[in-house]
């Protein structure tokens, strides 16, 4: 991800875009057969910026926060903890505020399943539906005959 | 020319306001349709692109007061469980429909004389037949002859492909014994009246690109313009007016600059829906109506349903490509659509099977329910659930309450100052005992389908107050409903009212195909009787 993506009026600073990385790879880390991309490989920060603006700052303050406590659990900031130590403390905040990181969820797994990379992965073509479209089976009628035999069931007005 | 007075003067360029416009047009009066909203562009819709998933969730919301498009107005919703979802623009809600296109059954029409509940309507399924038929022809519609829960009829089209998940969903059905049968769909299957076949893109939510789904833009309006109607677009009108002989004089609204306007016409044909309609009777007050336009029953805004809604999704344990194909429309089940006294509730509901999630959707679902996990996890639980899932909607008939009712928001108004609607709304327990009762029946259905995992939402669903209905009441009696059995107001008798407001009751499946039925033969009543129209 460029550094530059926030543009001019950039409202993160280079640790706060680190630790934007880790977290969102904690929410869809890479795949272990590597055929995906991790979160921050598909560029979850310009995607937000970019769409919805609007939400960063109340992301950013989250991520404050997880910083904040892994200073005051472990002494050392959320970048620099062990990945077990990382997801206890995620786990714990999520638990105490349903809301923590999760329009950040939200907002990762948007932006990773429109991501070329990813749509090929999990069997589709990366274009948009129009206008090629799509076949599907018409599906056997054929299955209808009980529902036939069974006869009208109108009811009578 | 706005000080001309036209011969016929509809509000609302939508599913209903169409109809009708077409259907007078051969009349070779002079007609204009005034519209809030402009024409959509399908080149714009969002499966023209790679985010088509995620503009869904922004510019194509179905809720007005999330969505703000400059045509939008907000609607007070606070104190319903259910939010109100609707389009403005040419094509009015059918822009952003499913096109389930289930009728409405004989027995809806007669729901006091057989069940002792609200009332029987003043026209019944027969009286409507042939307008079904019409409209059918004339929009494009798709299904399979021969469904035995419904009279017979012969869609124009072949059904939309059920795919493999349909054929999922019918053994299962099979296996209970329950009826099913595939949707019909307002969707064109073949290439149709110059438009191109259904190509099974998906969101037909967020506007077909195609031009495949048969919304009132693509449908009815071509032909009413080349038949001589004008649709003058981004005209909000603020009040029908009318004399001191309670005749409807025109109506008062803001053009596309902006200007406030007065259009004279001999007769005013509200077709705004079912909440936009009472807003507009309700903001038209006068020394002789006080209380609102046609309100001299005190009914205009009251008795509103909205098919409250269950949801059930179930997850299989092999690939049905279940994404594809148009979102809302599959197969239903009218199993559970009569009344059975034995259930606990009167009347009944439609099990309307609905195709799977796209990987966006699929994966917020995931994440909101907490199915699919943060980390490593991650990619096995979304392969899991992604392209294995059916959805199963719980159609619930809503009875008419008075207290289920649209009024004007002391505070809220729209971009033009004009009060918004309020929608105060209380599930009854009728409704709440048939939705648990659809909720299990469906997740019954699913197991007996393969689920391996069944996922009921709770009930009902807040987003899917899509169909609007009751509002303005038609009946025989002035004392107990705003208008007569052909859509003409007791009150104003050159003010009629063709959108689903006039709906006695609710039935149990989508409205719009009944909704268009009940325009043309009313649109057909006025013709008949056009010497006379105001006796
Ligand atoms: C997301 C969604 C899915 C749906 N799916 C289905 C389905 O699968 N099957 C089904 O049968 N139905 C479905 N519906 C419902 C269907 O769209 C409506 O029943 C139908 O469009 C109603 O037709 P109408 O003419 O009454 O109103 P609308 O189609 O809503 O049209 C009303 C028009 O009036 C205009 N208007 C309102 N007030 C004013 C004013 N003051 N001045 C000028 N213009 C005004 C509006 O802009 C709008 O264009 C769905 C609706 C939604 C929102
Ligand atoms: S599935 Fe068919 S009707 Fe729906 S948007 Fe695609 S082409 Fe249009």
């Amino acid at each position: 991800m460029s550094a530059d993506v926030i543009g001019s009026d950039r409202p993160l600073t280079a640790t706060q875009r680190a630790l934007f990385e880790v977290v969102v790879d904690m929410i869809v880390p890479a795949s272990a057969d590597g055929t995906k991309p991790s979160a921050a490989e598909v560029g979850v920060l310009d995607f937000i910026a970019e769409r919805q603006p609007g939400d960063l700052p109340a992301i950013v303050r989250d991520i404050d926060r997880l910083d904040a406590a892994a200073r005051e659990r472990h002494g050392a900031g959320f970048a620099g903890i062990d990945a077990a130590s990382r997801r206890a403390l995620v786990e714990d905040m999520r638990a105490d505020d349903a809301a923590f990181l999760r329009n950040l969820a939200m907002h990762t797994v948007t932006c990773y399943y429109q991501d070329d990379r990813v749509l090929t992965a999990i069997g589709l073509e990366a274009r948009p539906p129009f206008p090629k479209g799509y076949e599907v089976v018409a599906g056997d009628t054929g299955l209808l005959e009980p529902v036939r035999r069974r006869g009208s069931i109108v009811r009578d007005a | 020319m706005a000080d001309d007075i036209v011969d016929v003067l509809i509000v609302g360029a939508g599913a209903s306001g169409a109809a009708v416009a077409w259907s007078l047009a051969e009349t070779r009066m002079r007609i204009v349709c005034l519209e809030q909203g402009g024409w959509m562009n399908p080149a714009e819709y969002p499966s023209n692109g790679r985010d088509w998933e995620m503009r869904q969730y922004s510019e194509y919301q179905l809720s007005p007061n999330l969505r703000k498009r400059a045509a939008d107005y907000p609607i007070n919703d606070d104190d319903s469980p259910i939010a109100i979802l609707n389009f403005n623009a040419v094509g009015g809600s059918t822009i952003l429909y499913s096109a389930h296109f289930p009728r409405f059954h004989p027995s809806d029409f007669r729901v006091a004389s057989l069940d002792g509940v609200a009332d029987d309507w003043p026209i019944d399924y027969w009286m409507l037949e042939p307008f079904f038929a019409e409209n059918d022809r004339n929009i494009g519609v798709s299904g399979l002859a021969g469904d035995p829960a419904i009279p017979f009829h012969e869609p124009p089209l072949p059904p939309v492909p059920m795919g493999r998940m349909g054929e999922a969903m019918g053994r299962g059905f099979n296996k209970l014994g329950w009826h099913w049968w595939p949707s019909d769909t307002a969707i064109v299957t073949r290439d149709y009246n110059g438009r191109g076949r259904c190509l099974n893109l998906g969101p037909c939510n967020a506007g077909c690109a195609q031009g495949a789904k048969s919304s009132a833009d693509v449908t009815y309006w071509p032909m009413a313009e080349r038949a001589g109607v004008e649709l003058r677009t981004n005209c909000r009108v603020r009040e029908v007016t009318v004399d001191g002989r309670d005749m409807a004089t025109g109506v008062t609204y803001f053009d596309a600059d902006g200007v406030e306007r007065h259009q004279r016409a001999e007769v005013v044909i509200v077709a705004c829906n079912g909440v936009g309609t009472p807003r507009l009777l309700l903001n038209s007050t006068s020394a002789r109506f006080p209380d609102g336009l046609a309100n001299r029953s005190g009914l205009v805004g009251k008795n509103l349903m909205l098919h409250p809604f269950g949801h059930v999704r179930g997850i299989f344990p092999e690939p049905l490509a279940s994404h594809f194909g148009p979102q809302g429309s599959c197969i239903l089940s009218q199993e559970f659509y009569e009344t059975d006294s034995s259930r606990g509730f009167v009347r009944g509901y439609d099990l309307q099977v609905t195709r799977g999630a796209p990987p966006v959707a699929a994966a917020r679902a995931g994440i909101a329910s907490g199915t699919i996990p943060w980390g490593e996890d991650h990619h096995a639980a979304f392969e899991r659930t992604y392209d294995r899932d059916i959805n199963i909607g719980v159609l619930c008939e809503d009875l008419p309450e008075e207290h289920n009712r649209v009024t004007l928001d002391p505070e809220l108004a729209d971009s033009h100052g004009i009060p918004a609607p309020k929608v105060s709304y209380k599930l009854s327990e009728n409704s709440r005992r048939m939705l648990e009762h659809g909720v299990a029946r469906a997740s019954e259905a699913m197991i007996a389908a393969g689920a391996t995992t069944v996922h009921p939402s709770p009930s009902p669903i807040r987003y899917c107050g899509w169909h609007l209905l009751g509002t303005a009441r038609m009946g025989d009696d002035p004392g107990r409903s705003v208008v007569n059995s052909w859509g003409r107001s007791h009150d104003v008798r050159n003010l009629f009212i063709v959108d689903g407001s006039v709906f006695v009751t609710s039935g149990g499946v989508n409205p719009t195909t009944t909704i268009q039925a009940v325009a043309l033969y009313i649109a057909d009543a006025m013709k008949k009787n056009l010497a006379n129209l105001f006796d």
